[in-house]
């Protein structure tokens, strides 16, 4: 009875402090949601670029060729130099446009 | 009762299977057979139900292949007479079906991903309905002690999924994010879908925090569902789930008992 007693006091603490935190963050949270995102060229498969792909293309979904070099994707950030691009001259994905090996 | 609805149940049934006779009565206008006739509107039926499954399911399609999703849509269909004139509601019923379907039952992870692709629909259809902001929620920060007893109300778009199996990757690698050669399937998974404009977005989660929200959308107070969340694993960051639900409109209602 005290232990259960014990858990809803510790539950009741933990959603107040995690209610509390998420609050703060407000707005801040769209923020943090584009800083934890990093732009990776090369790994993007053929019309599934997020944008950029050289000039008179009009951006998002216009890469040609799977792995473009020149062409960019939204990943989760630190995870773009570990993505395989066989196009690259380093093998992976990189954080800016490189030319096609 | 109407006399109209024993024939429709009739035509109904002898629609979704070529093996049944002919229901009685039907007849043409210029005394050509009227078997051969139904026969072209049984196929109408038929194959306009399965472009709808297929199309509501492509990534299911891709891993049985055409041959065999074409033949268990047919199975399917014989079973299950559209309930809603609607047409993208149609298929509701496929992940349970391929669950219990013999022939795929080797893919232990088919009828969860048939549930994602699922989720995706209903949330895309799903109603309209303000959400809460994060100035509306301040005011619970007031009386700390009540927090544990509040129940949530999630958005009609946003569904919850956890399953034994890594298809969210799988589904993703479908997307062209990350090799399906790299997915172990065998890892469970979880994942938050819900509607971003007129986007429909699959969030991945943690198992902590999917059976937190599983726990909510089942109507479990906010402390119970903590708990949940702390028996599925070691790491249950409710901050993450609720900066989460805050950020993308989960909550519709907040309530505590004693409440108004």
């Amino acid at each position: 009875m005290t232990q259960s007693r014990a858990i809803q006091t510790t539950t009741a603490a933990a959603l107040a402090l995690a209610l509390g935190t998420a609050l703060t963050f407000g707005n801040t949270a769209i923020a943090g949601e584009g800083a934890a995102k990093e732009k990776c060229y090369g790994i993007a498969l053929k019309g599934q670029n997020d944008c950029a792909a050289g000039p008179g293309t009009s951006c998002a979904g216009t890469s040609t060729v799977d792995y473009q070099g020149n062409a960019w994707k939204l990943v989760p950030a630190g995870t773009c130099e570990k993505t395989a691009a066989p196009t690259s001259p380093t093998g992976q994905g990189q954080l800016a446009a490189f030319k096609d090996v | 009762m109407s006399t109209l609805e024993p024939i429709q149940v009739g035509l109904s049934n002898a629609l979704l299977a070529p093996e049944r006779p002919l229901p009685p009565g039907v007849i043409t206008w210029n005394g050509s057979d009227p078997s051969v006739r139904f026969d072209v509107y049984r196929n109408n039926v038929v194959v306009s139900l399965t472009t709808a499954l297929a199309e509501g399911f492509p990534v299911t399609r891709a891993l049985v292949g055409e041959r065999f999703f074409a033949a268990m849509a047919r199975c399917f269909i014989a079973d299950h007479l559209p309930s809603s004139p609607i047409l993208s509601d149609y298929g509701d019923a496929l992940p349970d079906f391929i669950a219990a379907f013999p022939p795929a039952q080797g893919l232990s992870y088919l009828p969860d991903l048939a549930r994602l692709e699922r989720a995706r629909v209903q949330a895309y259809h799903a109603a309209d309905a303000p959400a809460l902001t994060a100035q509306d929620l301040a005011c619970q920060l007031a009386n700390p002690q009540r927090l544990s007893a509040a129940r949530l109300a999630l958005h009609p778009a946003c569904i919850v999924l956890v399953s034994e199996h890594a298809i969210v990757s799988l589904w993703a690698a479908h997307q062209g994010q990350g090799r399906i050669e790299d997915v172990d399937l065998r890892r469970a998974e979880s994942a938050l879908v819900l509607r971003d404009g007129d986007a429909v977005l699959v969030l991945p989660l943690s198992l902590e925090i999917g059976h937190f929200l599983v726990a909510l959308a089942a109507g479990a107070p906010l402390g119970e569902a903590a708990e949940i969340a702390a028996a599925a694993g070691p790491d249950v960051d409710l901050t993450q789930a609720i900066v989460l639900l805050i950020h993308y409109g989960g909550i519709a209602a907040w309530h505590t008992p004693g409440d108004l």
